[in-house]
């Protein structure tokens, strides 16, 4: 089941029972959402307070919201928006320099309570963190998300060419930074 | 150099025991008191512009009668008054009537008083003219 025709189904259902319509929206996006920013922002309680934020601006809109775009691009829009605008708080916030948050993030995943992964897995965590934000984007969207550059580009409001540009030097940068070691 | 495809794909991410069920239920239950929320607000704003001119014309309709109601009573009075007046004046006048009537009568028992002469002369005069003196008492 393709997620254009899921969100066909729901968008129906957004126009005869709005509350009916949203709480399905809820609860067959929320877990995709959820880790799409947790990979973003590596700390649950960030990614929990991002994820709300999404379905609570997508409420706001969701009467809007018929057959303009894809259900499924649009949430990933305003989920990507909450975790960078998040990244770029705490960029502010942060008591330590901005070239040293990356590194901070790393090392918070080693002996972490909420991370469960291997050594190898670790390094690629870490190796993504080294990437810039946006083009951490659209690995993360391309790698752990499968989703189309098609579906991309209404995402990130980017041309497919620039987003397959940019993962191609997204893996060849990882997988340099994992050969270093 | 290692391959990504060489890693195993498994999230290393984890989260709380059912955190999903209560997020989800978080949501709705804050996206639904939203939305009944929005949907009262939406008729009351969209009505609020009328109940505020009804309430300022209905206010404005009150005053313009409290006033007039404390305006024209007073006229009413007012002529009670003059008529309570009139009365009182009346009395008043006809008190002044009898006191000036009595002090003129006093001043006149006073002047007949002070001389016995003038009793005398009264009691000529009245024998003269016949005029008896039980009839003076009963006008008295």
């Amino acid at each position: 089941m393709s997620s254009i025709n899921s969100a066909d189904n729901i968008s129906e259902l957004l126009k005869t029972d709005l509350n009916m319509g949203f709480r399905l929206v809820v609860e067959k996006y929320s877990s995709r959402l959820y880790w799409h920013i947790r990979r973003l922002v590596i700390i649950h309680e960030d990614a929990d307070d991002a994820l709300q934020n999404t379905f609570i601006n997508a409420w706001k809109s969701i009467g809007e919201f018929r057959n303009e775009s894809a259900l499924y691009t649009w949430l990933y829009t305003i989920a990507t928006n909450e975790a960078l605008t998040l990244i770029n708080k705490r960029k502010k916030n942060a008591a330590v320099s901005i070239n040293n948050l990356e590194d901070y993030f790393v090392h918070s995943l080693e002996g972490s309570t909420w991370f469960d992964g291997d050594a190898a897995q670790l390094k690629l965590q870490d190796a993504i963190l080294l990437l810039p934000e946006k083009q951490r984007v659209v690995f993360n969207l391309k790698y752990f998300d499968e989703m189309t550059y098609e579906e991309m580009s209404k995402v990130l409001k980017t041309s497919e060419g620039a987003l397959k540009a940019s993962y191609h030097h997204a893996v060849k940068k990882i997988e340099k930074t994992l050969g270093g070691d | 150099m290692q391959k990504l495809n060489e890693i195993p794909d498994k999230n290393p991410f984890k989260v709380p025991e059912k955190y999903f069920e209560e997020v989800n239920r978080k949501i709705i239950s804050s996206t639904s008191g939203y939305d009944l929320e929005v949907r009262k607000i939406g008729l009351y704003d969209r009505l609020r512009p009328y109940f505020l001119i009804a309430a300022s014309i209905t206010g404005f309709i009150l005053l313009s009668y409290t006033a007039v109601k404390l305006l024209t009573p007073g006229r009413i009075n007012l002529q009670a008054s003059e008529a309570m007046f009139q009365d009182s004046s009346e009395v008043y006048i006809n008190e002044i009537d009898i006191n000036t009537l009595e002090e003129n009568a006093g001043d006149m028992v006073l002047s007949l008083e002070t001389s016995e002469a003038g009793k005398a002369d009264i009691i000529d005069y009245l024998i003269r003219e016949n005029i008896e003196i039980n009839d003076i008492y009963e006008q008295l």
